[in-house]
């Protein structure tokens, strides 16, 4: 096989990768409501816990771990900055994942603390 | 596949595309989940813009350095978006036997970027960039970041004529396991004389480790210029935050067929100095030591001779994106070429957004 068919072989690959029929909407809310959210949303494991309470404490895990992700992944590169309004943060955390390499794990955290 | 030219340079381009491959295929399914949860919240186009006024003395000479340096943001649908970074800056000084500061503005265009999140592992990324080699350049470039507003003398090496490449790269983060990150970008440049779009034929790639527990990145770049002498460029780059101190430790090696050389920096913010807290917390304080080593093949972009630089700082920041600088740094180099070098300024950076930025 010369190497340009693999080169054209890979491409094709690719496109089939990318362009085949993705999975369907009931996988991708699985997905979604997997890793990295199954961590922070587990719900308080105390018998009295009422949802409201469970809610709370999941929001306050959410929180805490964007936080910790926010001033891990942020600052590395520049001082903590203030927060903007929440459709200019999605942005700003877009163009991060692109420069900063940031993951998209780290992104879903931070946009998530960011826009609260 | 025209511009594949030998072998090697085709097996060279042959791996980073397989790999690209692999990568946009492995997360395909992923891109749907991720779609679904950033609809929450629907990014808008923004502007914004990092400026500054620097004075400096080199030598005994001011200079004046106003600087202008606008981005705008589009975002489109939930994968892509396209960003560019213009630069207008000037060095401004006085003519022999003048008093009147002159010179001339210069523009370029850093980037100009079409990007395609395409799963949580590969970014697709056409048209003008930075060239990702090192951190600096990515990362620490922008007149609001950086802490000390001289360039390392190494910067030159491996990012090419004017900081950037034209062409197509491949990048991305993500989880190697819950302790490792990896990040990694891999590129082809094109050969481009077009004005402010010059850029080297050239392929690289980029590959980091972020350990977020440390905070602690290492990682190595390598550039294959593919034109003139086709010789290679390599470096590595590391970035240590300590927990327990407000404390930025950064540094890069950089080698090419035109000499090479290394800077170390390191900022402390005066947080917990139990004096005067309420102004210090404001203050940072900032070193770098530097040297670089010519090589046979010298060029314009590096200095001419071997030469040492040790630089501090101060800067006060009045609000994150506004803040007063300052530095002094000495350089040695022979043949007198030693030289004090001050610098005095303001930078600042707005963010505006071109739409409602509240959801709606």
């Amino acid at each position: 096989m010369t190497a340009k068919s693999v080169a054209l072989a890979s491409i094709l690959l690719g496109a089939l990768n990318l362009c085949s029929s993705p999975a369907s909407a009931q996988d991708a809310r699985k997905l979604a409501a997997s890793a990295p959210d199954s961590a922070p949303r587990t719900t308080s494991s105390h018998p009295n816990a009422t949802p409201s309470s469970a809610a709370s404490q999941d929001d306050a895990r959410w929180r805490m771990e964007g936080e910790k992700r926010f001033a891990t992944n942020c600052g590395r590169c520049h001082q903590t900055p203030h927060k903007y309004p929440p459709r200019v943060m999605a942005t700003a955390i877009r163009h991060m994942r692109v420069r900063a390499t940031i993951t998209d794990d780290d992104m879903r955290y931070i946009l998530r603390y960011i826009t609260q | 596949m025209l511009f594949f030219r030998s072998s090697s340079t085709l097996l060279a381009g042959l791996r980073i595309l397989l790999v690209a491959t692999a990568l946009l295929g492995a997360g395909a399914t992923r891109t749907t989940a991720q779609s679904e949860d950033s609809q929450a919240i629907k990014p808008v186009p923004v502007f914004t813009m990092g400026t500054g006024l620097i004075s400096s003395f080199e030598g005994g000479t001011p200079h004046l350095g106003p600087l202008v340096s606008p981005i705008f943001l589009i975002p489109i649908g939930e994968n892509w978006l396209i960003e560019s970074r213009d630069t207008f800056e000037a060095d401004l000084s006085p003519p022999p036997g003048s008093n009147n500061f002159k010179g001339v503005v210069e523009k370029e265009v850093d980037y100009l970027q079409l990007d395609y999140i395409a799963n949580r592992y590969a970014t697709v990324t056409v048209g003008r960039f930075l060239t990702p080699f090192g951190i600096y350049n990515e990362r620490l470039y922008p007149i609001w970041i950086r802490d000390l507003q001289s360039d390392p003398l190494i910067l030159p090496l491996g990012v090419g004529p004017t900081n950037a490449s034209t062409g197509a790269m491949f990048r991305g983060g993500f989880n190697a396991t819950s302790k490792i990150e990896v990040n990694y970008a891999a590129y082809f440049s094109a050969e481009s004389s077009a004005n402010r779009f010059e850029s080297d034929r050239a392929v690289g790639e980029r590959v980091g480790i972020f350990l977020p527990g440390p905070r602690l990145e290492v990682g190595g770049s390598f550039e294959h210029l593919l034109q003139d002498n086709r010789s290679n460029a390599f470096g590595f780059h590391f970035a240590w935050q300590p927990r327990p101190l407000p404390l930025d430790i950064r540094g890069e090696y950089a080698r090419s067929q035109n000499g090479s050389g290394y800077w170390i920096e390191s900022a402390y913010r005066l947080n917990q100095v139990p004096l005067w807290r309420d102004q210090m917390r404001h203050v940072q304080a900032v070193a770098r030591m530097q040297q670089f080593y010519v090589s046979t093949v010298p060029t314009e972009s590096l200095l001419p001779v071997n030469t040492n630089m040790f630089e501090f700082g101060l800067n006060y920041y009045f609000e994150d994106n506004f803040r007063f600088v300052s530095s002094y740094g000495r350089q040695f180099a022979p043949l007198g070429g030693n030289e004090n070098v001050w610098t005095l300024g303001l930078t600042y950076r707005l963010v505006f957004p071109l739409g409602n930025g509240e959801v709606e």
